[in-house]
Formats: C-alpha cells, structure tokens, sequence
C-alpha cells in the first residue's frame, strides 16, 4: 500500500492530523479539492489590502514563559518557531447597546477576576470558583484522556465536581456557584455572538479559562502564515498533497475502509481520516449499504452549528483617525443572554465580533489604512428561506450594510465614507469553498447529549466504519482555531495507535 | 477546590453522568434514518457558481470590423447563473490538441440569464481570439467557468453618482453596470466616456444613444483618435475634459487598453482623487523589451516532471498551454490566484500586487504573469 493514511481535506486539523502521523513514521496522503491548503484557515486579497478569512484571535497560545497548549502542540509540530505571532492585549472587550456601556478585561485569571470585581462588586468568591472548577474539569479531562478511563465511579472518585458539572448548561452552574447575575451576563457575553442556550458548562468553562489564562495571538501575516507553515513541514517530512482533488468516493467493503477515490485516481487504504463532514462521507462518499444505520440516525439527530455573515472591509484611514483603539469588538444588543440566544434565529439580529486587524498587527495594511472583518453568526433557515439566486447579490448587500450601521451605531464611528475595499462572505460563500453542508462554520452544535463530553466518551462506540476517523470543526472538539488544532493531533494519535494494532 | 453540590446524592450524580451518553444513543437510535443530505444551501451554490458550464452559440453577430459578438445558451437549456454585471467568465477551447483559457466579460444585461453574450476583437496574432473570431460557428459548443471578477459597482463602497471610462471592448463589462444601474435605479447619475479610433469601431452606439433618451440620468460622451466629426470629442480622455465635470464624490470605472490606465492613472494623481473612487478592470501589465529568447522551463506536477521551452516575452502560462501542459488558470493576468505554483528555482520577471505576503516570502508565483530570465522549475499543485 502507496500510503498508511489518506487525509482529506488540508484544513487546519487536517494538516495537523497528517504532519503528526507523518513525524511518527506514517506515509501520509492529504487529497485537497481546492488549489491550497488551509481551508478557511488562509487569507485572500483585494486592491492593497490582504483579509483574513476566519481568524479573529488564537486562544490558549500564550507566549514563551507562559505556554497554552497550542504553543506546546506547535513545539511538538516544530513550527512554533517558524510564525511570528502577535500577542493581543485584551482578553475580551464587550459592548452593550442597550446600556451604552463597555467593557475590558485584562488577560490572565487574577487581573481578569479584579477587574470583574470592579465592574460587578462581591463576585470575587464566585469567580474564584468558578476558575477552581475550570482547573478541575481540564485535569479530569486529560485524566480521562490519559488513561481512557471509562469508568464513572473512578471519575466520581478523583473528580467529583467534573462528574456532577458535565450534564449541567452553563447558566445553571454559574447560578448554583453564586454568581451575581451581571458577572454571569459578562461571562456568558464573551462567547454570546456564536454559542447558542444549551451550551454545555464544561466546555464553556474549559474555554473561557483557556481564553483568559494564555494571551491570544494572531499571525503576522494572516492565519495563511500557519497554513503555509504546516504545510511546508508536513512536506519536509516527507508528506505528500495533491490539490484540486475532490474525493468521490470512500469504497468500504465489510464494514472497512479499502480505497479512496477522486475522479481520475483510486487509492488503496485503510486508514482514512475525513477532516470534512461526517453528513457529506456518510451521505454523499460511501455507498449507502455500507454504511450502518446509526450513522444517519447519529448525523440526523445533530443540530448544525452556526451560519455566518462576514463583511471584509479596507478602509483608506487608520483605526486611530477612525477613533478605534481595541483590537476585538464584542458586540451585543444587551448583555441577556437569553433574549440573545433567541435573536440569533434571526440572520439580522444585531449580535456581532468586529476585528480591528490593525490594532494587533499594525503594519498589517499599509499606514494610513485599516483592516476591519465583521462577522455575526446565526442559526436556523432564513438563509435559505430569503435567498435565492436571483436575489442573492442584493441580499448580501443588505446584510453587510446592515452590519456595517450596527457596528458604525455601537461604536460610535463612522466608516462606510472611507471603504476602499469590500468583500461579503454568506453561507453560499462557504459552501462553495469548504462545502460543509448548508455553508456552516461552526460544525454541529454543542448540546447537551451531543457535547463535546459526550463526543468523547462515545468516540469508540460510534466508530461505525473501521479506518474512518474524522477530525475537524466537526469533530469531537467542535469547531474554532484551538479546538481544530488539538483535535487534529488526537486523531493522529488515535488512528497511529490503530496503525500499530495490525 | 472546595466542593461544589449540585447533586448530593452520588448515585444520582453518578447515574445522570451516565445519562448523558445513554441518552445519546436512545436519541441516535429514534432520530431518521434518512440517508439523503437536504442541502439547499449546496443547491444555491451551485446554482450560482458552477464549477463549469457546457454552452452553445446560438447566435453570431458581426459588431464592428474586427468585434464579433456571441450568444451562449446552457446546452442542457437550464438558465445560466445570475451574475454581478462587470463579470467575466473564462472561455476553454481546443487548438490543434492544445487547451487554452481566456477570459471576456460578459457584455450582455444581468437580468437575461437566458444567454450570456461575450464579444470578442480579433487582436492581431492573437491565438484564441483569432480563432473563435475566424472559426466559432453557431452550433458550436464550449466549456467555460461560471462568472467570475471583482469589477463590480458596489452601492455600499461606491458613490452615487459614478463616471464610467471605457475605450473599445473595454465597454463589454462597462454596459451591464449601466444597464443594472439605471433599471435598478440605483444611481443618481452615469456619465460615460467611451473612446475608439474611429466612428465605425464604436459599439452599441444606438443602444447607448437609447438608453440616453430613455434615461434622463444617463450621459454618453464618444471620443474618437483617428477621426474628427461633429459631437464627437476628438482624442483621448485628458485632465481638461474631466476637469470640466464636478469630480467631487464621484466613482470611477476604468476599463481599456493599457496605455489608457496607464494615462488616466496620470490624471488621477494629479486631481488628487483617493483610490477608494476609482476601480480598474484587471489588466495585465506589459512588460517591455523582452526578446524571444529561450530557456528551459522545468515542470513538477503530482508524481510527474515535465521540461519544455519558454521564451522571455511568453508567460510561463502561455507555454505550458502550447505544450500541452494544462494548467489551471481563469483571469490570466495574475489577479484571481487560481494559478498559483511554486518556483523552485530560475530567475523570473513577474507581478507581485496580487500574492499573499507569506505566498511571496514562500516563493509563491502567478504562472499568467511571470516571464522566465533563465532556466526556470516549477511546481504546479
Ligand atoms: C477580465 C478580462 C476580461 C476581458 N474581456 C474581454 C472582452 O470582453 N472582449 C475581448 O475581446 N477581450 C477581453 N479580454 C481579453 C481576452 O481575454 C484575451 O486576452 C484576448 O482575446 C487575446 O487573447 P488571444 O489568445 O487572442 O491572444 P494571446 O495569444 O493571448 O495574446 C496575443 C498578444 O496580444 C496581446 N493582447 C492580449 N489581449 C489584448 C487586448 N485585449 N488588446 C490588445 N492586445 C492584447 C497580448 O499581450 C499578446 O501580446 C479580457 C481580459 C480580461 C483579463
Ligand atoms: S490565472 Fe488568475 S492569477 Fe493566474
């Protein structure tokens, strides 16, 4: 066999997934259908200015004293040293309409529990809580991961606390700790634009601490400058990657993976890992009576994750002229959440991150110019419902000028006179270049039965197809930049100790 | 870590944990079977833009001396994909055994998604053109890209009232922004200035004298080089003639040969207008006094390895298409990135506006704009 493990799809956990094996010794194929690697983790150009397209910030980074855990992974990779990042000085900055009222928190746990104690007085107790349970949800997790314990009464006896929080929603918990109902507002708030109620506290709290412990960084040159480095590494070690090669068909036979195959090509393999999703392999890529029954009853009974509208704007002025000095823009139409929640059934609702990529990356465009990305997220079927191909390019005007005014609105500048550069992404948009059905870019949503805990614990039982693992935004981790990355490892590792096995 | 109580008896605790994944499977084995992905976004997607699309001429029209215009319908008869006026798409042909890509706007209105029009000028020793000039008949059929560009009016960005600067085809993307425009009302105001030679290469000019009756809002202006008549502005588009309109918030669309941007862009500078209020055409930049001299150009695609000759004044496109090397390509003046390969070694004379700053640190090139100097390896992905 030409290849022990066929990768499709060269996106952020794909790359990771195929440079991880390919340093432990496997011969690594990633077959892409598009004509680079990184997916949405890359950038595009217009006039003088060059976007990004999906990267806001990289959380749980941090710097050379003070490694998050994608640091640690990029030293494994051995490509922390090849990236220049930017330290952010903000963990979050949060703006609420309604109220007229902003908010700035620091990076790191202390400072981030002093400042919350200054915008909401007695909730220092809560906070410090609610931090010592973040600690042991993380310790219990990689305990669980470590030893792959299966067992509840095991887990109950070292992580009691773990046990008792993983079927809680998040509310529920910051309540039952005593938090005043502003702090949970706040908390809630530096995630509201894209999670949805049912949000489970464990990785809620797994998140907001990784956010707030490590500084967030972005790359110098766009997240196209870690695409780039990924793929060059996997290439150096021997990988090999063939673009503008749309995989057709997974051929199983018994219940195992034995080819993959693009239009003109078939390889022979038993290994496969589908950084794309689960609904497009078992659906559209292995022949229906191969694939067991649960697999669709598995997929149907997922709710997509969020859909996006992203307006890329250059503007021929520099952030200071404009009056913008933060690097992210939280934006809420008020800080209850539940209300919130309900809008973001709206394609319009109103919820939004604008990113100032110049006040992370100064020379990022040239002087006297700015880079702004706004992206809100929705969930739901107005999309389609409103959009049409004969409407289309009207409508995504709307929904950008829309943005653009709330943004203009909330923050209190004005920016529409100074566009010299627009671009508008929407769903269509995103079907086209990552073809996640419906064009959504958050993978399945994290709820209840099917969080991220719960991904875990059923990873092995849900194996329906021997060989066919599947990383990515619609993995276990569920999606975002630091989720993709350490998910894409553990992949690597599973499928190389499957490897090993035969 | 003072112990927190949400369940105080363990054996709940410990049984609603296990819930979690027992309740998984219930929900699995009760959710549809269906094994059939509903995606109506993936059908708008295709819809809109289709990777590519098999066509038929249907009709021939004789414009101008050397401009013939082409009727392209569907072949399965579907209609063709709505489009942003100002858009182009990339028309694939076969001469002598060699595929070859170009891309013409589309010179027809929007809202016919019917038939697309391309119109076509036969440019003197110019391969394709010449060929669907001298040779396309109606019958005939074609592969070509769904619409593609970034030349487009954009009523967010641009301003209300908005100048358009055109000399020959250059109008073929020029016309649908007028027709979208008016009908659309979305302008308050559209000045043209279309340049040509001589009265006879003019195109459309009943169309556009039409459309100026009809809309009160819509001003046309012809210039001509080569011959001087009645009303019609004899030369070029100079800083005098613009100076005398009111420039102030006004958008500029240019598109034309190169020495008008190349002039106009002059101009420009010299009316101190911020480039936020003038959009091009992409064009490609003539790179000047380049001889034929050969060289060997080295070609690394999947598990193969091809070496062919190119020639200093031939983009390292234009000879992989002559020797059968197909790659990809759409706009072929090094603006929409399709392209994109990796030099591995050899000097080159290229165009670096549209690359990603990591891509040129990396050595990434645009092939449709890079000249060879030497002995040149690539890569193509
Ligand atoms: C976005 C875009 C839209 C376009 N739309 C149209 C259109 O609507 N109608 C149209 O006729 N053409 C259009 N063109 C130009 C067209 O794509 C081809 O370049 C042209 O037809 C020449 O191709 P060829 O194979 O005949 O010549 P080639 O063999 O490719 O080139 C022959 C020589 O002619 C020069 N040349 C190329 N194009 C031109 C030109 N337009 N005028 C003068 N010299 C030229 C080349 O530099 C070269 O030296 C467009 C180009 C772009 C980038
Ligand atoms: S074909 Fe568009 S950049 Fe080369």
């Amino acid at each position: 066999m030409e290849y022990d493990v066929i990768v499709i799809g060269a996106g952020n956990a794909g790359l990771v997934s195929a440079l991880t094996l390919q340093k432990k010794g496997k011969k690594v194929l990633i077959l892409e259908k598009s004509k680079m690697a990184g997916g949405v983790s890359s950038s595009f150009k217009r006039g003088i200015f060059e976007f990004d397209i999906s990267l806001s910030k990289l959380t749980n980074y941090g710097n050379e004293e003070n490694k998050g855990e994608i640091f640690h992974l990029f030293d494994r990779l051995g490509i922390s040293s090849k990236i220049t990042m930017k330290e952010l000085e903000h963990s979050f900055h949060i703006i609420d309409k309604e109220k007229k009222e902003s908010y700035t928190f620091p990076v790191g746990i202390d400072n981030f529990i002093e400042q919350m104690e200054a915008y909401v007085p007695n909730s220092k107790v809560s906070m410090i809580t609610f931090f010592g349970l973040a600690e042991e949800i993380r310790d219990a997790f990689n305990y669980y991961n470590e030893q792959q314990v299966k067992n509840t009464e095991d887990l109950y006896l070292k992580f009691p606390n773990f046990v008792q929080l993983a079927p809680c929603k998040t509310k529920e918990v910051l309540k039952k700790i005593g938090m005043p109902e502003k702090a949970i507002e706040l908390l809630v708030a530096t995630s509201l634009p894209e999670k949805n109620e049912d949000e489970n506290f464990v990785s809620f709290a797994l998140h907001l601490e990784n956010s707030i412990k490590f500084p967030s960084v972005i790359p110098t040159l766009t997240s196209h400058e870690i695409s780039s480095v990924l793929e060059k590494e996997f290439l150096n070690m021997g990988g090999k990657i063939n673009y503008f090669k749309e995989v057709e068909e997974i051929e199983v036979e018994n219940k195992m993976v034995k080819k993959v195959k693009t239009k003109d090509k078939s390889y022979l393999c038993n290994h496969v890992i589908a950084n794309i999703s689960p609904i497009t392999v078992y659906c559209n890529l292995i022949k229906k009576e191969e694939v067991p029954k649960e697999a669709f009853g598995l997929q149907n009974s997922r709710d997509l994750g969020a859909k996006c509208i992203t307006v890329y704007l250059g503007l021929n002025k520099s952030p200071k002229e404009i009056g913008l000095t933060k690097y992210q823009y939280i934006i809420l139409n008020s800080l209850q959440s539940e209300k919130e929640f309900k809008k973001m059934n709206q394609i319009k609702n109103g919820n939004l991150y604008a990113t100032i990529r110049n006040n992370g990356v100064e020379v990022s465009s040239r002087e006297g110019t700015t880079e702004i990305t706004l992206t809100s997220y929705f969930y739901g079927r107005d999309f389609e419902k409103e959009v049409n191909s004969s409407n289309y390019y009207e409508k995504k005007q709307e929904f950008a000028e829309f943005l653009i005014e709330s943004f203009e609105a909330s923050t209190n500048t004005s920016i529409k006179e100074y566009i010299e550069e627009i671009e508008i992404a929407t769903p269509v948009t995103f079907n086209r270049y990552t073809s996640h059905p419906f064009g959504v870019v958050k993978g399945f949503n994290e709820k209840g039965y099917d969080n991220f805990l719960s991904r875990y614990f059923t990873e092995e039982k849900e194996t329906f197809i021997k060989g066919l693992s599947f990383c990515g935004g619609f993995g276990s981790r569920a999606s975002g930049y630091e989720n993709t990355y350490l998910n894409g490892e553990e992949v690597a590792n599973k499928v190389y100790e499957e490897c090993m096995e035969k | 870590m003072k112990d927190i109580i949400i369940e105080k008896n363990p054996k709940k605790a410990k049984a609603k944990f296990d819930d979690l994944f027992l309740a998984r499977e219930q929900i699995i084995k009760s959710a549809s079977k269906d094994a059939k992905l509903h995606d109506s976004i993936k059908n708008l997607t295709n819809t809109l833009h289709p990777k590519n699309i098999e066509v038929e001429v249907t009709k021939i029209v004789e414009e101008t001396k050397n401009v013939k215009s082409f009727y392209l319908k569907r072949k399965e008869g579907e209609t063709l994909p709505n489009f942003e006026a100002g858009s182009y798409i990339t028309l694939e042909i076969k001469i002598n055994d060699r595929i070859y890509k170009r891309p013409y706007s589309i010179s027809s209105n929007p809202k016919n998604t019917q038939e697309y029009r391309i119109t076509i000028k036969k440019v003197p020793d110019g391969l394709v053109s010449t060929h669907v000039y001298d040779n396309c008949k109606v019958g005939d059929v074609f592969t070509i890209s769904g619409p593609l560009g970034n030349f487009h009016y954009n009523k967010i960005r641009d301003e209300k009232d908005v100048i358009f600067l055109c000399g020959g085809t250059g109008i073929t993307p020029i016309l649908p922004m007028i027709y979208e425009l008016l009908e659309n009302q979305k302008v308050n105001s559209i000045l043209l200035y279309y340049g040509n030679q001589k009265k006879e290469d003019i195109l459309w000019e009943t169309n556009l004298e039409e459309l100026q009756t009809k809309y009160s809002n819509f001003k046309v202006k012809f210039l001509l080089t080569e011959e001087e008549i009645e009303n019609y502005i004899y030369g070029n588009i100079t800083e005098e003639i613009l100076k005398k309109e009111n420039l102030n918030g006004k958008s500029f669309f240019v598109c034309g040969p190169l020495e008008m941007y190349k002039s106009l862009n002059e101009i420009f500078k010299k009316l101190d207008i911020p480039n936020k209020y003038i959009r091009h055409e992409i064009y490609k930049e003539e790179l000047e006094n380049l001889l034929r001299i050969e060289h060997k150009l080295t070609i690394k695609k999947e598990n193969q390895t091809y070496t062919i000759s190119c020639y200093e004044n031939e983009t390292l496109l234009t000879s992989m298409e002559n020797n059968h090397i197909n790659p990809k390509a759409h706009c072929t003046v090094g603006e929409c990135g399709f392209c994109r390969s990796k030099l591995l070694s050899g000097e080159i004379k290229t165009e670096i506006s549209s690359l990603r700053k990591k891509d040129i640190e990396m050595k990434y090139i645009h092939p449709c704009v890079t000249y060879p100097l030497s002995d040149v390896s690539i890569e193509l992905p």
